[in-house]
């Protein structure tokens, strides 16, 4: 038996990542240029349900994430991982099952999504069955990850590794607890979790997809790439690893500032703002390293694109975890919140963080795989001038944006009145800014084609390897044993004892929730609050197939500003039967909580057959299709029942007794109130109807609220 | 692939490019008169050619683009037969740090590991033979583990192997010592890391707390996070607050009062406080501040530990003998281990070899260096029957002697039998910090019993017991046990970047304490290698001096070696017919057609050149004759090194100055004017004599502070309070010391001990600032409403407060005393 | 506020998880030397033509 293995590299699971995160990168910004288009320019909604704003933007934001950087991810850690551990990947067929997987999911996702088969819940809108799809390809993922590692022929497990890891168990866990959901359908579910219990979960989850899928893998790749593009080691590796495990041990929990003000607890609002102003420590910890490691090669730098790309990318990410931290500030959030300002804080990190790092790897990469040079460094550094230029048409637009629309919307006269008390001037005033960032988006676009075209040259020139033949010397397992005996059995018995210990405390700890999660759960409900009629329940499934909660909020803060304009701010017992919550996190439109009984039946009508009609002026698509296509009667029962499992209280059986009976009614009364309107020539049976219905009902149970008591109502989970 | 290996280097360049001065293709030094071309590239010798052919052949030249000047340059050809003794099992069995019979792993220290490319070639070494498994490089320690198998390749083998690439790995009788056991450093950042996790997990929980968790209606959580915390808190309490139990219970039990027992009785105090809270349901408890403390204390702790990976503070003079010696076993020369040398046998020792034990000169003439030895700035020659000593080094040819004593017993290595070497000093104990604990601790229990007593004597006995408990919480010295170490960790990593490198912190206080500096001569304050060269006669003209130069440059013998140092100038050295060097005596040759003798006086008045009588009483000289003609003489005078007068000047005002030599009292008037009447100045001291000066000096109550180089020093380095090494360069061999400084910091020491006294001023000062907190606290405590939240906002503030002050201040100390930055 | 409940364990578990990571890497190693692991990455194997891949059987 000799000592030294002979074994190859896989190079084509490699290249297939890399051409693909190539591509999806120009499909998903694309998307995002077209519905930014459509801020400005409405007509470009192109009056079909297929291409609007709200059932596109899902569509953006899937794509850049998950097929983008996804892909993206998988192509660097599929290279470095096998050169880190020496050794091929666990098995090819995992790496195949994880390419041909993921990118299905990403086919889907980019069918199902323009027909709105959403759950509405940001960055998981996809629908349950791609949910488990999901979840199957990443465990795969998983263990061709972990298999290769265990594997290993290098003994150290080099810090990247360790980001990678991470990055896999914790989207593992967060996907499957974020998509909890109850199926009504094939292609329709709803959240077991309701009102603020959803939120909490899903911005949980919200905050750590950012943390663990766009975060934490690119930490790995950045700690592999950098140092090999600029040919010197990381600055400090001590430094490296602290700041991983610093990361971990805190990361996880910094969620709930994304729901700043909203009915959350204080408790948990302030927890999570100081979590994330925590973070900035080992953020920057990750942010200096990486430039410091470039020390003394600047030259470098301004020779290669890629270290250009790499020092945007790593400085963005400073900005953007600086940035973060700062808008989970309270009196910065109440600003910031809503406002485009976000947009442009995730698009620092999207664009400059991830995409620039994205580039560079490619740009690192395909000369490599083919064994040759760039095709064209020229046009790589005009790709990078470009990109650079792209983005900060963006975000800057977007910040001014952002901080004019805040103010705006809290500014009063003297008289003690809101300036701007129509909506719609406010959105008036940004339409130059969103022309704006539509002109940096469209440069960044046209970088991304640049550099397709260059990695395209870039294959034609040289020979792919498919197989990268190595060598490496084997460690003799022997030894640990030999070596290790001694002190360890020492120090061996306090660790274990302690390790043991705590992990019966914890269960002591369980086993004191587990009852608690039994008893009725007092959270201050309000009897006026009840479950949505059939019809409003139709309704609200529109709303959600439409993608409107990518524009309109229903969370009206406790703020004079807000109360004015929208009326009493929302109180946590009004969602007790919000399956899932659409509190929303963008309001390119008004808030919408309190909107029920604002206007009459008939505006709605018209508004949604053109908005323009009602709201000179308005950016909102026009939904006419709305106004003939029949409400989906067949599926009443189906969705009734599953919110009845998931805690809503209709009476048992009522989805095949009066529910139809009750919708035919109440769609009746809506008819009427059209026919007030002089609308007459109203479609019976027309979403409209269910949508005006949903509409006239938000936020009004409250008003009918005599007063304010505790009825006890039995928590989700207990279902 | 060469491609890639050339963009992922920083400074690359190709093999074969060309310079003014050719350089080598191997190791980059530029080619002189011994250069060879080969494979249309320019080598300085031909052991670099040998290796760069190794490489190509194995396809390994990528070695070459990984790093500028990646080759090492082969000083000696070596063959495998001068390793065969490694295979010995005795010798074997020791040197590998494991074997099953099949495999086995061994460590070698390689000092000329020194970039990128030195590791990826030694990690490729499977790449050469056969049987050469995996190799792991550790760079700081400039160590390779090696395993292979011992079916397919021996250690001899490997050594060769190593060897011949260039990477010959240091073997002295040191390494048959075994492994040293590894530094606790896995356990405390075990510690580190668990009470890291649970401080920021409980944290959560804790926030919660604070920010009105119950605004939740009835759902009960606090319980359930008091219970979670409690959970978290546990290991941290038995496995990361570990070592202070430890320390804890060894107070108790020897009746002393050191830090680490108010700390202990602290963290009892707030745990028990937490724990009643958390299971009597009356509050969440304080587990967040008992993480953080013990995690701030345990980060204290690793900053403590700082170790120069490549330095060692413990060596004896078995890390500067050989590993091995060549025999004579009748007729045939064999290389033993020195382990296995016996009185009575006979060793060959060649030029530059070292004496392993005291022994007789059977044949050939001895010129020893003792300089390290015995401090003898001068080499001396010995004849046939003479006696000569373990240590010295030979520096004439070949010499032929036998063994009269047992390595170990010989008249330098039996100074480590002395009971100096014994007793261990313990140190650790009288520190600053546990000089003020104790009046810290007898305070901080008035207080506690006192506040008891009031609540008490007003009938509120649950009120007395919760300030008790809470003033032993809030006067745990957290902050105080990080003042020293982080005021005196910052002194020391900012001498570590001056190349002052202290054994540990505890070196500092030492230095601040000590009022007699103690001196040795040769190597300590004159420099070895700069001696002063006069000519006496007429002056000599370019042609002569040119090739006098030439010819030196033939000799090993290290007085002509230095003289052509002094006479290099812009020489061209010239061939030279001829050479013959009769070791200890003298050389002879041809250059430019003049017949050039150079020697001692009697071996020219052997050759009947009559010596001037003005010259041939000189010492230390070097005769010359041309021709036969006597021409003149050139004489050498060891002299001080760079401002080491200016250090004396500076010391003697506040220090009490003494001077140890090994050597003969010819310097003496010499050193009298240096170091003024008031200095003892003792020559032809032996290491035993030296020891015993040091003991008397701190016998009359003096702290000692003693500065030498050589082993002969080693004793006196050991009594001594704080022993200071000097080294030509960092890494090099010095006895066991507490501070490791290179050469020419020597004249900085005065600075240096400036600093250290400074440094201990800003340990008090912090240590005030750190008391403060704790009273502050106190007037809180006793009044027996100490909120968590409180705590939770002091503790850490304090500790912050203090390690800032303390680093930040020692930093502008460092400024002050001009120790900024790193030294070029 | 329930699914705090379920997040806790959850989100505790993961934690833990990692706390074991951390621990079984100090106790392997991993961590002693913090400097040869970044030179190391920085250099790419020696590609190794197919044919003479069976290079064990020469060594």
């Amino acid at each position: 038996m000799t000592n030294v293995e002979t074994f190859k590299y896989d190079n084509r699971i490699v290249r297939a990542f890399a051409i693909a995160t190539a591509i999806w990168g120009l499909v998903g910004t694309a998307a995002g240029l077209l519905i930014a288009c459509q801020l400005f320019y409405p007509d470009l909604n192109l009056n079909t349900p297929f291409t609007t704003f709200g059932r596109l933007r899902p569509l953006h934001t899937n794509a850049v994430i998950f097929a983008f950087v996804g892909n993206g991810v998988f192509t660097g850690i599929y290279y470095s991982l096998q050169r880190l551990c020496k050794a091929r990947m666990f098995s090819d067929a995992l790496s195949w099952f994880n390419f041909w997987g993921w990118n299905g999911i990403i086919v889907a996702a980019a069918v199902t999504l323009p027909l709105g088969l959403t759950t509405s819940k940001e960055y998981a809108e996809l629908e349950w069955p791609i949910d488990i799809a999901i979840a199957v390809v990443w465990v795969a993922f998983t263990i061709n990850l972990l298999g290769t590692i265990i594997k290993r022929r290098e003994k150290h497990m080099y810090v990247a590794i360790w980001f990678y890891i991470a990055t896999a168990i914790t989207v593992a866990m967060l996907h499957i607890f974020n998509s909890l959901e109850m199926p009504a359908s094939i292609f329709k579910s709803y959240s077991i979790y309701a009102g603020v219990q959803d939120a909490l979960v899903q911005w949980w989850y919200g905050h750590n997809a950012v943390a663990f899928f766009l975060t934490t893998p690119y930490l790995g790749l950045m700690y592999y790439f950098l140092p090999k593009a600029s040919g010197r080691p990381v600055f400090s590796y001590r430094l490296s690893i602290i700041h991983f495990w610093a990361l971990i041990f805190i990361y996880i929990w910094a969620g709930p500032h994304h729901l700043l003000y909203t009915a959350l607890p204080d408790w948990a609002q302030s927890l999570g703002m100081a979590f994330s102003v925590m973070l900035v420590a080992p953020s920057w910890g990750g942010m200096l390293n990486g430039l410091l490691t470039l020390r003394g090669a600047w030259d470098k730098v301004r020779q290669e694109p890629m270290l250009k790309f790499m020092v945007v990318a790593v400085t963005a990410y400073g900005m953007s975890t600086l940035e973060g931290p700062t808008m989970a500030i309270k009196s910065v959030n109440s600003l910031s919140h809503y406002t485009d300002w976000t947009i442009a804080h995730v698009h620092t990190g999207a664009l400059g963080w991830n995409g620039f790092l994205t580039f560079s790897m490619l740009y690192w990469l395909f000369p490599r795989l083919y064994n040759t040079k760039l095709f064209s460094v020229k046009l790589a550094n005009y790709h990078f001038w470009i990109a650079l230029l792209g983005m900060m048409f963006y975000v800057v637009p977007m910040y001014v944006s952002g901080v004019t629309q805040g103010l705006m919307w809290k500014q009063f006269n003297p008289d003690g009145f809101l300036s701007y008390g129509n909506f719609l001037e406010t959105v008036i005033r940004l339409v130059p800014l969103y022309k704006l960032r539509a002109v940096g988006g469209s440069l960044y676009v046209v970088g991304i084609v640049i550099m397709l075209f260059n990695l395209y040259k870039t294959c034609k020139l040289g020979k792919f390897i498919g197989d990268e033949t190595v060598q490496a010397a084997v460690e003799k397992k022997a030894e640990h044993a030999e070596k290790e005996r001694g002190h360890r059995w020492l120090e061996g018995v306090p660790l274990t004892f302690t390790v043991l210990a705590t992990v019966a405390v914890i269960i002591g700890g369980l086993i004191e929730i587990v009852p608690m999660m039994l008893v009725k759960e007092n959270v201050p409900t309000i009897s006026s609050v009840k479950p949505y009629t059939p019809l409003e329940v139709m309704g609200r499934d529109v709303y959600i197939r439409e993608g409107c909660v990518g524009c309109h909020s229903q969370m009206v803060r406790p703020f004079r500003s807000e109360t004015e304009r929208y009326g009493e701010y929302s109180k946590v017992g009004e969602y007790v039967y919000d399956h899932p919550f659409l509190w929303g996190s963008k309001r390119t439109g008004p808030d919408l909580h309190r909107v029920g009984g604002k206007y009459p039946d008939a505006w709605h009508y018209n508004h949604m057959e053109n908005p323009r009609s009602t709201s000179p002026g308005s950016i909102m698509p026009n939904y006419p299709w709305l106004l003939t296509q029949s409400i989906d009667t067949n599926a009443l029962p189906g969705r009734i029942a599953a919110l009845r499992k998931v805690g809503v209280p209709y009476p048992v059986g009522y989805e095949h007794g009066d529910a139809q009976k009750d919708l035919v009614e109440q769609a009746a009364k809506v008819l009427i109130g059209f026919s007030t309107g002089s609308i007459t020539n109203a479609k019976p049976d027309a979403e409209i109807i269910a949508l005006t219905a949903y509409l006239q009902r938000l936020g009004t149970d409250i008003k009918k609220a005599p007063a304010v008591t505790n009825i006890t109502t039995t928590a989700a989970l207990t279902k | 692939m060469s491609e890639a290996a050339l963009n992922i280097s920083a400074l690359t360049v190709s093999p074969d490019n060309k310079s003014a001065a050719a350089s080598c293709a191997h190791c980059g030094l530029p080619c002189l008169t011994t250069a060879v071309r080969a494979h249309d590239k320019d080598f300085c010798c031909t052991g670099c050619q040998t290796v760069f052919e190794i490489l190509t052949e194995n396809g390994l030249t990528q070695f070459y683009e990984l790093s500028d000047k990646a080759g090492v340059q082969i000083k000696r050809p070596t063959r495998r037969e001068q390793f065969l003794f490694l295979d010995e099992p005795a010798v074997r069995e020791k040197l590998v740090d494991f074997s099953d019979g099949k495999t086995s792993r061994v460590t070698f220290t390689v000092p000329s590991i020194h970039c990128i490319a030195c590791v990826w070639l030694l990690e490729n070494l499977f790449q050469f033979k056969p049987g050469v498994g995996r190799s792991t490089v550790n760079f700081p320690k400039k160590e390779v583990a090696i395993q292979f198998e011992d079916a397919k390749i021996s250690l001899s083998e490997l050594v060769a192997l190593l060897a011949s690439l260039g990477y010959e790995p240091t073997l002295n009788f040191g390494s048959l010592e075994g492994a040293k056991p590894k530094p606790a450093f896995r356990k405390l950042i075990l510690q580190l890391g668990l009470a890291g996790f649970s401080f920021g997990n409980i944290m959560l929980f804790s926030i919660c707390l604070y920010n009105g968790l119950d605004s939740l209606g009835t759902l009960n959580f606090k319980p359930l996070f008091g219970y979670i915390s409690l959970g978290l808190a546990l290991p941290v309490v038995v496995y990361s607050a570990l070592d202070y139990w430890r320390s804890a219970w060894t107070c108790l039990r020897q009746r002393i009062l050191t830090i680490e027992l108010p700390i202990a009785v602290g963290i009892v105090a707030i745990f028990a406080q937490s724990c009643y809270e958390v299971f009597s349901r009356t509050g969440e408890g304080y587990f967040d501040s008992l993480c953080g403390l013990i995690f701030f204390l345990l980060i204290g702790r690793w900053f403590q530990q700082k170790s120069y990976e490549r330095l060692s503070f413990d060596r004896d003079y078995k890390a500067f003998f050989p590993l091995s010696v060549v025999r004579k076993n009748g007729n045939r020369d064999e290389t033993v281990p020195i382990s296995a040398l016996n009185v009575g046998d006979h060793l060959l020792l060649r030029h530059g070899e070292l004496i392993p034990a005291d022994a007789r000169i059977v044949s050939g003439e001895g010129v020893i260096d003792y300089s390290f030895v015995t401090g003898e700035s001068e080499p001396v020659e010995k004849r046939a029957g003479e006696l000569v000593y373990a240590g010295g080094q030979q520096t004439g040819g070949v010499l032929e002697v036998q063994m009269t004593k047992p390595v170990s017993q010989s008249y330098l290595t039996s100074l480590w039998s002395h009971e100096t070497f014994a007793k261990e000093r313990n140190d650790t104990l009288d520190n600053i910090l546990n000089r003020f604990t104790k009046r810290f601790t007898i305070t901080v229990s008035v207080v506690a019993l006192g506040a008891a007593a009031f609540w008490w004597a007003h009938g509120q006995p649950n009120v007395a017991l919760k300030a008790f408990t809470s003033v032993l919480i809030v006067a745990c010295p957290c902050a105080l046990a990080l003042s020293a170490p982080f005021a005196l960790g910052t002194a020391q990593r900012l001498l570590g970047r001056q190349k002052v490198f202290l054994k540990n912190q505890h070196t500092i206080e030492t230095l601040a304490k000590v009022n007699t500096v103690v001196f040795d001569k040769t190597g300590t304050l004159t420099a070895p290698g700069a001696a002063k060269v006069e000519f006496h006669g007429a002056a000599l003209n370019e042609a002569e001096e040119r090739a006098l130069f030439s010819m030196t440059r033939h000799s090993t013998h290290p007085l002509p070696v230095r003289i052509g140092e002094a006479i290099a100038k812009q020489h061209f050295p010239e061939t030279v017919y001829s050479f013959l060097e009769t070791p200890g005596k003298g050389m002879e040759a041809r250059v430019a057609n003049q017949e050039i003798w150079m020697g001692s006086a009697s071996w020219l008045a052997s050759r009947n050149v009559m010596v001037p009588t003005e010259h041939q009483s000189r010492s230390n000289s070097v005769h010359i004759a041309i021709n036969g003609a006597y021409r003149g003489c050139f004489t050498l005078q060891t002299s001080l090194r760079q401002d080491a007068d200016k250090l004396i000047a500076a010391l003697s005002n506040d220090y009490d100055l003494a001077l140890l030599s090994g050597d003969n009292e010819r310097e003496r008037a010499r050193f009298g004017d240096l170091f003024g009447a008031r200095a003892n100045l003792n020559f032809n001291q032996s290491p035993l004599n030296k020891l015993g000066f040091i003991h008397n000096l701190q016998q009359s109550g003096k702290t000692v502070m003693m500065v030498g180089d050589g082993l002969n020093d080693a004793g006196a380095l050991k009594q001594s309070d704080s022993g200071v090494a000097v080294v030509e360069n960092i890494g090099a061999f010095s006895p066991a010391s507490d501070v490791i400084i290179e050469a020419n910091n020597v004249p900085r020491l005065s600075q240096i001990m400036a600093f250290s006294k400074d440094s201990v001023r800003i340990v008090w000062v912090s240590i005030m600032l750190s008391s403060a907190y704790n009273f502050i606290g106190l007037g809180i405590a006793a009044s027996g409403k100490l909120a968590p939240v409180v705590c939770a906002v002091l503790m850490p503030l304090s500790s912050i407060t203090v390690v800032g002050f303390a680093c930040g201040a020692t930093h502008w100390l460092g400024r002050k005393h001009k120790l900024g930055g790193k030294q070029s | 506020m329930s699914t705090i409940y379920m997040m806790i364990p959850a989100t505790l578990l993961i934690a833990g998880g990692f706390l074991i990571a951390y621990i079984w890497s100090v106790r392997n190693g991993q961590f002693e030397d913090t400097t040869t692991p970044a030179m190391r990455i920085l250099t790419d194997d020696k590609p190794i033509s197919p044919e003479a891949s069976d290079l064990e059987t020469k060594n």
